[in-house]
């Protein structure tokens, strides 16, 4: 079992440069840098682990194990259209992938009441009404078909453009972009209030 | 003049909204950006735990020194198995440090009897 990149085609139109070129290279050549793209992707790559395994717990692990495997795998990439951030959710992406095979979970599980960790002096009917409206998507996101729910949880939560989807997913950025279409009229029928 | 599809344009209004802007979009495709803020507000991050965070920082540290560490212990393993090659390369270094120190007593002589270096 490996959290190793897989090799995807190249996507038809490259990606803008990268952000993190510098800092990569900086990490290549010593690899205490890596420190500071792992402050940066932190708390995104663990958004997207928590958004796709539903605890904290098992979001914890596996991004553990995606630093840990980006960290092995840093000399290997290459500035060849791709951006270190699309690298690394594809690592992030199969190590949630290992972990929902090998847990033998469901793929998506319900999501615990407040889930969240809210700041001490947030409003509670403030609190009350958001996470209403949480549950509401999370319950929509359930219903989509998984490739779907994929395109979606990158785009929303983590701000991935579709051809930065496209290299984590191994699809082309018009194939992300008819999901992300077909997803949001679906959700759009779904919570119509 | 090429048209852009219905799934580029929403992309496109996608790309706006995440970037705090307000898009300009056809009628039909509004509901659909509206089920798109909805999930951009409810969708947010769920930061880390500082623990977590400290520990894991700890734990790529070691990693670091443990990488370095195997890989003076490989090149060793992989050196100790060609014992035909360590002791080559311990003549080859006992011949250079010989030869070194040879050349530096005898440049040391010539320079403190000079004399005796023009042959007098």
């Amino acid at each position: 079992m490996t959290s190793e990149p897989r090799r995807v085609e190249p996507a038809a139109e490259r990606l803008p440069g990268d952000p993190d070129l510098a800092a990569v290279r900086a990490a290549q050549a010593d690899r205490a840098e890596f420190a500071r793209l792992y402050r940066r992707y932190l708390d995104r790559v663990y958004t997207y682990a928590f958004y796709q395994l539903g605890d904290h717990h098992d979001a914890e692990d596996a991004t553990e194990r995606t630093f840990l495997a980006a960290l092995a795998a840093l000399p290997g990439f290459r500035d060849e259209g791709s951006t270190f951030r699309a690298w690394l959710f594809r690592i992030a992406h199969n190590t949630v992938a290992n972990a929902h095979r090998t847990r033998a979970r469901r793929r998506w599980q319900p999501f615990p009441d407040g889930f969240e960790r809210p700041a001490p002096d947030a409003d509670p009917a403030g609190l009350v009404a958001r996470a209403d409206e949480v549950r509401e998507v999370l319950r929509a996101l359930e219903t989509l078909p998984e490739d779907r729910r994929q395109v979606v949880l990158l785009r929303f939560s983590d701000g991935l453009s579709s051809a930065e989807i496209g290299e984590v997913l191994g699809r082309s950025p018009g194939a992300v972009r008819v999901l992300l279409h077909r997803a949001l009229r679906e959700l759009a029928t779904r919570l119509d209030r | 003049m090429t048209t852009r599809s219905t799934p580029e344009r929403l992309d496109e209004a996608v790309d706006s909204l995440l970037a705090g802007e307000r898009p300009l979009i056809e009628p039909q495709l509004r509901p659909l950006l509206e089920a798109a803020a909805t999930l951009s507000r409810a969708l947010r991050p769920v930061p880390a735990g500082a623990r977590f965070e400290a520990q894991l920082a700890e734990r790529l540290a070691a990693g670091r020194v443990r990488r370095a560490t195997e890989g003076i212990a490989a090149f060793t393993r992989r050196e100790l198995t060609r014992p035909g090659r360590l002791l080559a390369a311990g003549a080859f270094s006992s011949v250079a440090v010989g030869a070194t120190v040879t050349a530096y007593a005898v440049w040391r002589s010539s320079r403190r009897h000079p004399h005796r270096a023009l042959g007098r």
